[in-house]
């Protein structure tokens, strides 16, 4: 993993005037986080709100595909703001996250499965979602998303455990 | 009380994930109050399909949050900046009640009022703000 370019890369991300500035900060840190925070509230909550149409809990005002379709744009503007955000905090520590167990289960394999599984997901939904009941198919795919953004969830909440 | 590390985790994923629904759901539906979100879906089929959700999360990021809180309730009550969260989070909760309130009436005039358009900017900023207070309490104080 930390092949001949990894670690010269975390290391200049890392001493980059960026990343010492949010390091050293005691206020610029909080504001990156916030700035994470934001994308994954746009991001999760567009997810878990189209996945719960797919697996047709609760009210359903709209179909599966009008509530893709409505969300589509703050989605993937919510996930632009959650890479960010996680590149500026990643920057500000990259030697340290680069070695982290938890955090390299989360960034390159949670995350990658959970991303591919969500653009599979999205170009289906037309057509499982296009009546009031979605199809058998659709309701197991929005299942699988919501443990797949779960799992990255709980990687991530154990980063400082290691 | 005091949690295992593996119970805290647990109580800390609910925490994170119920707060990014209850965010998003809230900002979601302040963004189309706005016009800027979902803007050919009727409003009150966008607010209908998202606030359950949102408060599901809500009480589930309240209850979890209170777990959290209770391993260190002598640290964390006393905290300026947990106070400052708890408040945040209240009253961003009761705006974006008032949000959905009063979105069936929004929705019959032929266009959105302005003012729902300032609520629904308050309600938005208010809860980025809940976020910011969450985030600088263990930044500033090492709590959480």
């Amino acid at each position: 993993m930390e092949s001949s370019f990894v670690m010269p890369l975390c290391q200049y991300l890392q001493f980059s005037w960026w990343a010492t500035d949010i390091r050293e900060s005691l206020w610029l840190y909080p504001f990156i986080q916030l700035i994470h925070f934001t994308g994954l509230s746009l991001w999760v909550g567009t997810n878990i709100v189209g996945d719960v149409r797919l697996l047709n809990l609760g009210k359903k005002p709209q179909t599966a595909r009008e509530v893709r379709d409505g969300l589509f744009i703050w989605n993937w503007i919510g996930f632009t703001i959650v890479v960010l955000g996680g590149f500026l905090l990643f920057s500000s520590r990259a030697t340290i996250y680069i070695v982290n167990p938890a955090f390299r289960v989360k960034l390159f394999m949670l995350v990658p499965t959970a991303l591919i599984w969500h653009i599979f997901l999205q170009a289906k939904t037309p057509s499982w979602g296009q009546g009031a009941d979605t199809a058998a198919i659709g309701r197991v795919a929005g299942l699988i998303e919501i443990l797949l953004w779960i799992s990255v969830v709980t990687a991530a909440v154990n980063i400082p455990n290691y | 009380m005091s949690m295992t590390g593996w119970l805290f985790s647990t109580v800390s994923v609910i925490h994170y994930f119920s707060f990014f629904i209850t965010v998003g759901g809230a900002v979601l539906v302040d963004l189309r109050v706005l016009g800027l979100a979902a803007k050919s879906k009727p409003l009150t089929k966008v607010a209908d399909q998202i606030c359950p959700w949102m408060w599901i999360a809500f009480w589930f990021a309240i209850l979890s949050g209170s777990l959290e809180a209770a391993t260190d309730a002598g640290d964390y009550l006393p905290n300026f900046w947990y106070e400052l969260k708890i408040f945040t989070v209240i009253i961003s909760a009761v705006v974006v009640y008032i949000v959905q309130k009063q979105i069936p009436k929004w929705a019959e005039k032929p266009a959105i009022p302005a003012g729902a358009k300032v609520l629904a900017i308050v309600s938005g900023l208010l809860w980025l703000g809940s976020i910011l207070a969450g985030v600088e309490l263990p930044a500033i104080t090492g709590l959480g």
